[in-house]
């Protein structure tokens, strides 16, 4: 068979059955559908980089000291970094469909997403959208305590001398505080340090290492801010009032 | 009907352009690339020329219909090279064909200039050689091959072939050579 003939017969067969080449608009839908994958790995990778910049700046990292190596393994955002991995995942196969995404390798792609996220989640951690973003989920999805360090529980635990709670009156250097499960504590703090931004007034929500005593007495050690977060999962108010 | 004598001063991208306006255009684009795609097609897969002839008509169907897919900041040659590469390999599956590459006297000077590998006096020995070497090889290696130095294509253009990471073309390009190499050079000790 000639070449030419082909050629012919290919135009013949496209005349004969009137095929139509598929409409731009398919493949421009195909693209923006391709690029809004791409840029949403980004974004909201970025944004579950700040929540781990969020969750590593508010560690107390000087408890390490007190409670060992486990402690940290304890607290590391994993849920976080796993949200990473898999947002990063996405991007890779998301900019393989690209028109140019098969030329760079694996290592590149992810290496070029982590750097992107990394610098997008520092700008937004610095607003601040980590925090605001940390505090949504916890107080809007009660699951998400199963996947992250649980601080609540780690600050209720008055036989290991960690107890946490607002702050509802005080009287010299006693102080009254209701913990997050409705349990009124009188604390004596006379010999404790004051750490950090800690404030003593009504109404703040702080965490005391020390000593339990009977009938819900403890002696403080040291009294240190909740964090940033001004709110809590926990509802005060009834104690409160 | 257009005059076809002006075929060969308009490039690729402006022949798809006019294409879409009008399919008689796109006969020039057939011809440009008939010769090296049914080449391509019997190199990668073992039909004789009518079976290679039926899998370029469906390619050039299958591209005029896809046409404005094509991203006009690619080469088109590499575009359409990618739709013949899918479309050989899917007959070759469908027909379990053991592909075997058909040879001309400059491919086989290219190939051994490129492999550096020893010339026999009889070229139709080399020929033989080659063919049987290149079809003992794993079907990614034997691609790379064939598109590097029987089609002649860059990394680039092997990379959007093929859709693989120009890494892993260059990685492919170097085992696959030394497979052929070792392939070859146990063929001429078994002479």
């Amino acid at each position: 068979m000639k070449n030419k003939d082909i050629s012919q017969m290919v135009l013949d067969r496209i005349k004969d059955t009137g095929i139509k080449p598929i409409s731009k608009k398919i493949f421009n839908l195909k693209r923006v559908v391709v690029f809004s994958f791409i840029g949403f790995s980004i974004i909201v990778g970025a944004i579950s980089f700040s929540v781990i910049l969020s969750i590593l700046t508010n560690n107390e990292w000087d408890l390490y000291n007190r409670f060992g190596v486990g402690f940290i393994f304890k607290t590391l955002p994993y849920f976080w970094f796993v949200c990473v991995l898999l947002l990063a995942i996405l991007g890779d196969i998301y900019y393989r469909k690209t028109s140019r995404g098969h030329r760079p390798n694996t290592i590149i792609i992810v290496s070029a997403y982590i750097i992107a996220t990394t610098v997008l989640g520092s700008m937004l951690h610095l607003i601040g959208l980590g925090d605001v973003v940390e505090e949504s989920i916890s107080q809007n999805i009660p699951v998400y305590h199963i996947f992250v360090f649980d601080k609540d529980e780690f600050w209720s635990n008055s036989k290991e001398g960690l107890i946490s709670g607002r702050i509802i009156l005080i009287k010299e250097k006693m102080l009254s505080i209701v913990d997050f499960n409705n349990n009124l504590w009188t604390i004596n703090t006379e010999n404790a340090d004051i750490l950090g931004n800690a404030k003593i007034q009504e109404g703040e929500i702080i965490k005391i290492i020390g000593d339990a005593g009977e009938n819900n007495t403890f002696t403080a050690e040291e009294i240190r801010p909740w964090g940033q977060s001004k709110i809590h999962k926990n509802n005060f108010s009834e104690v409160v009032r | 009907m257009i005059n076809h004598e002006e075929c060969p001063n308009k490039t690729d991208n402006e022949l798809v352009k006019l294409s879409l306006d009008n399919p008689d255009h796109f006969l020039c684009l057939t011809r440009r690339y008939e010769s090296k795609l049914l080449h391509y097609i019997m190199r990668l897969s073992k039909f004789r020329s009518e079976e290679a002839s039926d899998i370029l008509q469906d390619v050039f169907v299958k591209t005029y219909y896809n046409l404005n897919e094509f991203d006009d900041s690619l080469k088109f040659s590499s575009w359409i090279y990618r739709i013949t590469h899918n479309q050989t390999i899917s007959e070759i599956r469908k027909k379990s064909v053991r592909p075997s590459v058909p040879f001309e006297k400059e491919d086989i000077d290219r190939f051994e200039d490129a492999l550096d590998i020893s010339k026999e006096i009889d070229d139709s020995f080399d020929k033989e050689k080659i063919n049987k070497a290149l079809s003992l090889l794993d079907e990614k290696y034997r691609e790379v091959l064939v598109l590097r130095f029987l089609d002649e294509k860059d990394y680039v253009e092997i990379s959007d072939i093929l859709k693989k990471p120009i890494s892993t073309v260059g990685n492919l390009i170097l085992r696959g050579k030394k497979l052929f190499k070792k392939e070859y050079e146990k063929l001429t000790y078994e002479k």
